[in-house]
This record gives structure tokens, C-alpha cells and sequence, in this order.
């Protein structure tokens, strides 16, 4: 691990008041990581809901990969982006068409389908980063809503009935597992992207810009290439999920990918946590999909899950809109093992 | 050459509502610098409103703007100041305003989605099957009304704003905040006033749109992408802009609805959008970029 | 008797670091003052906390000896303290005529802010043959002249001027100095900011010195021109640029 050295040119940025770097949370980090990792391999351990806990488990991941991958743009550059799931959408289709079309399996393609969301993020950043702000959020709305369009009215793709995939070729009881696992590698894949971007000279830049983009501008930053780069490569792993999750669905419908409540779980997530911080969207996912987990299991209905999460966006955003573990960190009671900045 | 003249018509129309929808969220945005992404979901809330008085009572949804502008009002006062006043002075107030009406949508849209269920509604009063032919063109009278009703409001609106000493201390807080306090006029008061009237307009365009699209709780989205798109090209707290915005797309979303079929009309918002932020990212009307 | 009075006024903005630490300052009725220091001092700091657009976080910022610190910036007017702001704060898709009328915002009366626009017209000629200009689109100048002319329209007891002569070529500033010269005879009290410190201190009698938020010195400004010590001391570098300036302005 290189620790950065921090360029005095760049505008000073603040962070946490202990800068002690200790080994702790990266032997703890690795133990959950090695954990999970195990998991599968815990069946007589788990027993009857095996296939459920791997299932809670991927969906968990998946939004550990997405929140951790849409705070590089939305938490440490600051341009909160509403239509990320585009990306999402895009990895879905990219990996089911070859899936499709020449039998290769998503599990294998993703990565493919990541690349593909990259160049998508690249032209669309292009057009959208050209404004700050307000107009940046309701043009990624636009973005959003345009490709839900598009995707709803594509013959090819089977316009808003969408496409059906061939059933992965495992067995019931084994099925969860290859899902799992690639899951498991796209989001410590992000994760570890998210530790990386967070801290290297382009992190500095990207917060500089967050912090006050004219003044990172005049300070010789190349803003727009440093948005731009962070939009492009946010979207890999959102990609890659999209790939995974539709895969194991087994079919891709627009209302799946394309929904505006996708989004605002991955913004949700990112804040509720800590924006701009490694650790926040991580912790952020966990609470969001376990608290789903039980609300739905209470009201069962989705409408009233939606209240919810209207509710705690709402009361995060008053009351703590630093996250948990932006919040934590300023009063000094962040534990060392989410201390990942 | 009649058919083109006939499309300008119902681009028109149609283009009035939509101006009257836009004014509102740009005034909010202009004044107080509020994205408010929960102004869709008012307006579907203001037509469920319209909606039950109209399969209640019997109210006309014309009527119903007796309601539903002064509820939207009060709500709108409950609102701005229950909320706002605790995230004023955070730096990037704007996207946070982004994203605590991103909140209040949510919760609007989970309340109306379990109430009334996602089924389609409109009230239909009578006039929704009637046109009017003048020659060969072909004038239905429910947009006809719609338009005239949102003309009429807008005119009210504008004559508060230029007439009025309230609506020059809103035009001063526009224009320059700082420069408003510093006059003497009470900038949360004003803001209280504009939110106020902002949502008063979200709750008149309900009524009308009550019977003009179909709604269901979940349908808030399309139009709020729509109303964002037309005051980022107007040119974001322009209403000027606002509404020249709305004329002119509505106008170009129905010759691209006459042409590619009526789905894909709204790309044409969209599009333009992007068209826009690659030509002029402030907007048609827009000085730069306001944050 | 002390028409203003900050009592160690600790300020600062939202919910950044204080800028102001303790400065305690008094203006009499009828006096012109300065305040001198570097850039980022928080010269302009102590207006706006004047002004009521930042509320002081400690210490007591007193009107008449009646508290007016935290008090909604309209409220702050009414009691008869005006501010101009260092960017001048016009409304810029306004008439020039427009904008001396919201500058009458708190008189009801239109009859007598129609009177007074007279006034300001007839003290600046040039703001009456630009009666029906936008005022974003005048010069620097110009704009300066409307907003004394807009702050004027209050008819303040005490007017607060932020660094009048930023971006104004020289016989521009000299006008603008005139003016606040006349401001003087008119009664009105003078609370000054100006980084020309030569022509700052020309135009005032005392000057209080802040330096990183805190008040350095409090003294007649012909003695901190004349003084070497002082000058040495606190505005060594500073005046010295200041007279090198305006020497070769002249
Ligand atoms: N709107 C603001 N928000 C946050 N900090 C501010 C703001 N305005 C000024 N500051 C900070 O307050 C400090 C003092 O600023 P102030 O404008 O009072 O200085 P000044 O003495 O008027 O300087 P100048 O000669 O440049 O006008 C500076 O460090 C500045 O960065
Ligand atoms: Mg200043």
C-alpha cells in the first residue's frame, strides 16, 4: 500500500484529524472478505435457507458494488448523478444480448459488459459534465429517463416486455453459488477501486472539485478531465452488476433496469452511509437492504416500502447529512475497522 | 400546408399547460434556488384531488381549482417552512434541495401508490370528447380550455410580479439575493411566498391535467423529467425562458408525435435538452451558469 | 453618545471557522470612519454582520445601546444602517429608475420615493439620463453612483460603504469620493472600507486596522498617514504600494 504524498499545489482538503494509519482495518477488512468468501461453502451450517441467504447476500453486494461505484462521482467529486442505473441497464442488456446471441455467459462477460457502461459514461459525460450543479442532476434525470424511453420502445430488445434468457445451466441447489461469487468479486472489485481513486493525487482532485470547482480550476486542475474520467469509470461495476443481476433474474424488462427508485437507493445508500467516504456506501448498503429486508417482510407492500425510504432520506438529510460514517468521524468515535480514508 | 397548421395548434396547446406546469419549479428555482424534483408529484397529487371531487361531489375539474390552488398554497407554506430553513446556508444548498425533494417525492408518491393504487384515472367531463372545427381545423375543447385557464393564470402571475410591491421584492430576490435584503425586503418571507406560490401553480396544473393525461401516482417522473428539461433550456429561474421553453417544445414534441407516433414525443424534451447543454449549457435565456 | 457599537463580536459564515474573533469597535453620530487591512482580513465581514446578513456568534453588535446583532437584515435598514456592498449588489435586469424604487422598498409611500428619486437624480445627473438603463448593463462607475444612489433612497442614518473604488479608474474613484465627501456634509455617518488605503484614510477621520480578524489598531486617520512608526509597523508594505499607486495613477 503506497501512502500518497499529498501535492501542496493542490488545494488543501480537510480530512479526519488522526491521520494514523494502522493495519487494522486492513486485516479486518481482509477476515470479512476471506468470510465471505467461505459462505458458500457453509451449507450444513446454514441448512434449509442456504439459497436465501445467498440470494440476501448477492443483492447485498450488488449494492455495496453500486453505491460504493456511484460515490466516486456523486460522493468524492460531488456531482450527484440521478441516472446512474443507466449504466445499470446497459451492463443488463450488453451481457444478456451476448448471452443471446453467441451463448456466452454473463458470468464471464461482465467485465465486457462494464467496459461498455464505461464508454457510454465517457460520452455521456462528456455532454452532461458540461454544467455544474442543479442543471448536472436534472440532465442525468433527462439521461434516465430518455434511455428508459428508448429501451421501452426498442423491438430489439424486446421493447417493455424485454427479453427472456436461457435458464443458467445449474442445478436448483447449486445456482446461487456462481452468482454469489461473481457478486462477491464485483464488489470488492469496487470497493477496492472506490480505497484506490480515494486515495490517489486524482482522489485529491476530484474533492478539490467537490470543495470548490473554480478555485481547483484556477489551482491548474484539469476539472473536466478529472469529471469526466470519475463519471467513465463509476460505471464499470454499476455495469457489471447489471450484467449479473439479469442474469439471475432471467429476464431483462426496462422497468427493471430503468426505474428511478434504483437510483435513488444508490444515492440513498451513499448518503445514509457517508458520502465521500470509502467505508459510507458500504455501511450504507447493509443498513438500506437489511432494513428492506424487514420492512417488506412487515408490511409487505412495496408502496409503503417506498415511504420509507422517502422517510429516511428525508431525516438523513436533516439531521445527519454527513452519514454514519461522516458523522461518526467528526465526533472521534469512528471505529478503526470502518476507518478506510 | 392545413396539416402543419394543425399540429402547430396542438402543439400550442398543449405547450400552454406545459408553461404553466414549468413556471411554477422555475419560480422556485429562481427565487430560492430550489430544484424541486417533488413538483411532478404535486401535480399528480393536486389531479387525485381533482379526481375525487370530480367523481364525489361532481365538482367540474375547473371548480376543483378552487381547491386545489389555495391547498397547494398552504402546503406550500407547511412545506418551505417546515423544511427548508434547516439546510439554508449549507454550501451546496441547490443539491441538496435536489435531494430532499427527491425524499418528499418518494414519500408523496409511496402515500398516493398505496391509497390509490397504480391504476390509470382522468376525470372526464363532458367537453373531453368535444372539438371545435374552424375550416378544416380541428380544435379539441378540453386542451382549448386548458390552455386559456393556464394563460389566464399566467397573466395573474405575471401582473403580481410586475404590478405589485411583493412581486418586485420576488423579482429583486431573483435577481440578486443579497442585494434584496439589503433593500429592506424580507427574503424569507418572500421565499415562504414564492414556494408558496410555485406549489399553488403545481396544484392548478392538476386540476387541468386531470382530465387531459391520464395519471397514476408512479406517472410523477415523466413529467418532472419533462418540466426539468424545459427550464434548463429556458434557462434555469427564467421564466421567460420557462415558458418561450414550453411553447416551443410542446410545438416540436407534436410534430415529432404526428410523425413517430405519439410514444416518442417526449424525446423530443430530452433531446433538446442535450442539444442544449452541448450548445449553450445556461440555457436559452440563462446568464451562466447559476449554482 | 456611540450611534453603533460591536462589543467582541465573534462572526463568521454557515458553518465555516470564525473569521471575526472579539472585535470590538464604536462609531460616533455623525463621524466618517475607515477600515483598513489586508485582503481576507474580514473588513467586509464586519459589514455584513452590521448588516444583519450574518448573525454574530458571540458579543453584542448595539444600535443606541439597544441590541440590533442577529436581527433580520430589512430590520437592520429600517433602523436606519445601510450597507453597499464590495460587488454592489444591483438587481441587473432592472431599470436604473427600478432600482432606486425597490432602494424605496420600506417606504410605503410611492409619492415620496418618487420624491426622493428626484433627489438622487438631481445629486447624479447621469443616473437620470440613464433613468431607463438595465443596470447590469452600465459601467463600473456608473453602477457604483446608482448603488450609493439606491442606498441613499433609505435616507440612513449611517451608511456603510464596501471598498467604493474597486475596478474604478482614478478620476472615476475621485467622483466616488466627492460623493462620499457630500455624504459627510449631508450628516451621514461614514463606515468605510477601502483597500486604496491613501484615499481611505483621506476621506475619514478614524480608522480602526483589522488583521486576521482581529481589530490591530484604533486611531485618527491623519495620524496613522503621518506616523512612521505606525506605518512602519502595521502598513509598511501596504500604504508604501498604495502611494506607489497612486503616484503612478497621477
Ligand atoms: N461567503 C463566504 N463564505 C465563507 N467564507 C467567506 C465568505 N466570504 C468571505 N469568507 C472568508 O472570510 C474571510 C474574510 O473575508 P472578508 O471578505 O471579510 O475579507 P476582506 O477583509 O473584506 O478582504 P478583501 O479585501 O479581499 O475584500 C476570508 O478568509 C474569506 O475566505
Ligand atoms: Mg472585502
Amino acid at each position: 500500500m503506497t501512502r500518497q504524498r499529498v501535492e501542496p499545489s493542490v488545494i488543501a482538503v480537510e480530512r479526519g484529524p488522526s491521520r494514523r494509519r494502522s493495519r487494522g482495518p486492513l486485516a479486518a477488512v481482509a477476515t470479512i472478505v476471506l468470510l465471505l468468501t467461505l459462505l458458500p461453502l457453509a451449507r450444513p451450517l446454514i441448512g434449509q435457507p442456504y439459497n436465501y441467504v445467498l440470494q440476501i447476500g448477492m443483492v447485498g453486494l450488488m449494492w455495496i458494488a453500486l453505491a460504493s461505484s456511484w460515490n466516486i462521482i456523486g460522493g468524492f467529486a460531488g456531482y450527484i448523478s440521478l441516472g446512474h442505473n443507466v449504466f445499470y441497464g446497459i451492463g443488463g442488456y450488453a451481457s444478456g444480448l451476448l448471452l443471446l446471441y453467441f451463448d456466452w455467459s454473463p458470468l464471464l462477460t461482465w467485465p465486457i459488459a462494464g467496459l461498455l457502461a464505461v464508454i457510454c459514461g465517457f460520452l455521456v459525460g462528456l455532454v452532461t459534465l458540461r454544467t455544474r450543479g442543479p442543471a448536472f442532476i436534472i440532465s442525468t434525470v433527462a439521461l434516465l429517463l430518455m434511455v428508459a424511453l428508448l429501451f421501452d420502445n426498442w423491438e430489439f430488445v424486446g421493447a417493455s416486455n424485454g427479453l427472456s434468457l436461457p435458464l443458467p445451466p445449474f442445478s436448483i441447489e447449486t445456482v446461487k453459488i456462481p452468482f454469489y461469487y461473481a457478486m462477491l468479486l464485483i464488489a470488492v472489485g469496487s470497493v477496492y477501486l472506490s480505497y484506490r481513486v480515494a486515495h490517489s493525487k486524482f482522489g485529491l482532485a476530484l474533492r478539490a472539485i467537490a470543495q470548490d470547482e473554480t478555485k481547483a480550476e484556477v489551482g491548474g486542475i484539469d476539472t473536466r478531465k478529472m469529471k469526466v474520467t470519475a463519471f467513465s469509470i463509476s460505471a464499470f461495476f454499476v455495469g457489471a452488476a447489471g450484467a449479473v443481476w439479469g442474469y439471475s433474474l432471467t429476464y431483462l424488462r426496462p422497468a427493471i433496469f430503468f426505474s428511478i427508485a434504483i437510483a435513488a437507493e444508490m444515492v440513498l445508500m451513499a448518503i445514509i452511509g457517508g458520502r465521500g467516504t470509502v467505508a459510507g456506501p458500504v455501511v450504507g448498503a447493509i443498513l438500506l437492504v437489511t432494513l428492506n429486508e424487514i420492512s417488506v417482510s412487515q408490511f409487505g407492500s412495496t408502496e409503503l416500502n417506498i415511504v420509507v425510504t422517502g422517510v429516511i432520506m428525508l431525516v438523513v438529510l436533516l439531521f445527519f447529512p454527513m452519514g454514519v460514517v461522516g458523522t461518526l468521524r467528526e465526533r472521534g468515535k469512528l471505529p478503526s475497522i470502518l476507518d478506510w480514508d | 400546408m392545413s396539416e402543419v397548421a394543425q399540429v402547430m395548434i396542438l402543439g400550442l396547446l398543449q405547450g400552454g399547460v406545459y408553461a404553466l406546469m414549468a413556471s411554477g419549479l422555475t419560480l422556485m428555482f429562481g427565487v430560492m434556488r430550489i430544484v424541486n424534483l417533488a413538483h411532478g408529484v404535486f401535480i399528480i397529487a393536486a389531479c387525485y384531488v381533482a379526481y375525487f371531487l370530480f367523481v364525489g361531489p361532481g365538482w367540474d375539474p375547473f371548480a376543483s381549482l378552487l381547491v386545489t390552488i389555495p391547498l397547494f398554497f398552504l402546503l406550500g407554506m407547511v412545506i418551505y417552512r417546515s423544511l427548508f430553513p434547516r439546510i439554508e446556508g449549507s454550501q451546496r444548498f441547490s443539491e441538496m434541495t435536489v435531494l430532499l425533494t427527491f425524499g418528499i417525492a418518494l414519500v408523496v408518491e409511496g402515500f398516493l401508490s398505496y391509497f390509490f393504487t397504480g391504476t390509470f384515472r382522468s376525470t372526464n367531463p363532458p367537453y373531453t370528447t368535444d372539438a371545435i372545427l374552424i375550416g378544416d381545423l380541428f380544435i379539441p375543447t378540453a386542451q382549448l380550455y386548458a390552455s386559456m385557464t393556464s394563460l389566464i393564470l399566467l397573466l395573474a402571475l405575471w401582473g403580481f410580479l410586475f404590478l405589485t410591491r411583493t412581486g418586485y421584492a420576488v423579482r429583486a430576490t431573483m435577481q440578486n439575493r443579497t442585494a434584496a435584503q439589503i433593500v429592506g425586503v424580507n427574503v424569507r418571507r418572500i421565499s415562504t411566498i414564492a414556494f408558496a406560490i410555485g406549489m399553488a401553480l403545481a396544484g392548478a396544473s392538476g386540476s387541468l391535467i386531470s382530465f387531459l393525461y391520464p395519471f397514476f401516482p408512479n406517472s410523477h417522473w415523466r413529467w418532472i423529467a419533462i418540466l426539468l428539461a424545459l427550464i434548463v433550456l429556458g434557462g434555469l429561474g427564467s421564466l421567460k425562458g420557462a415558458v418561450v421553453g414550453a411553447l416551443m417544445l410542446a410545438v416540436a414534441a407534436a410534430f415529432v408525435s404526428d410523425m413517430f407516433g405519439a410514444t416518442w414525443a417526449p424525446i423530443t424534451f430530452f433531446g433538446a435538452l442535450f442539444l442544449v447543454l452541448l450548445i449553450r449549457p445556461q440555457g436559452l435565456f440563462g446568464r451562466e451558469a447559476r449554482v | 453618545m456611540a450611534l453603533l457599537e460591536l462589543q467582541e463580536v465573534t462572526s463568521g459564515y454557515a458553518f465555516g471557522p470564525d473569521i471575526l474573533q472579539s472585535v470590538s469597535l464604536t462609531v460616533d453620530e455623525g463621524r466618517a470612519y475607515c477600515i483598513i487591512g489586508p485582503n481576507g482580513a474580514g473588513k467586509s465581514t464586519v459589514l455584513k454582520t452590521v448588516a444583519g446578513l450574518l448573525r454574530p456568534r458571540e458579543g453584542q453588535v448595539l444600535l443606541d445601546g439597544t441590541s440590533i446583532g442577529g436581527l433580520r437584515p430589512d430590520l437592520v435598514l429600517a433602523a436606519g444602517i445601510c450597507y453597499v456592498p464590495q460587488d454592489r449588489s444591483l438587481f441587473p435586469d432592472m431599470t436604473v429608475k427600478e432600482n432606486l424604487v425597490m432602494g424605496g422598498f420600506l417606504q410605503p409611500d410611492r409619492k415620496v420615493v418618487s420624491e426622493r428619486i428626484e433627489q438622487i437624480f438631481d445629486m447624479f445627473p447621469i443616473l437620470r439620463s440613464r433613468a431607463g438603463q438595465h443596470a447590469g448593463t452600465m459601467s463600473g462607475g456608473e453602477q457604483q453612483m446608482l448603488a450609493l444612489g439606491r442606498a441613499l433612497m433609505t435616507q440612513p442614518r449611517m451608511m456603510m460603504i464596501d471598498e467604493p473604488s474597486l475596478g474604478l479608474a482614478p478620476q472615476v474613484a475621485d467622483q466616488i469620493f466627492e460623493t462620499i465627501a457630500s455624504l459627510r456634509q449631508m450628516g451621514i455617518t461614514l463606515l468605510l472600507v477601502e483597500q486604496n488605503v491613501l484615499r481611505g484614510l483621506e476621506a475619514t477621520q478614524d480608522a480602526f486596522l483589522l488583521d486576521l480578524g482581529t481589530l490591530r489598531l484604533e486611531a485618527p486617520s491623519d495620524r496613522i498617514l503621518d506616523d512612521p512608526r505606525i506605518r512602519e509597523l502595521y502598513l509598511g508594505r501596504q500604504l508604501q504600494r498604495g502611494t506607489e499607486a497612486e503616484t503612478r495613477e497621477n
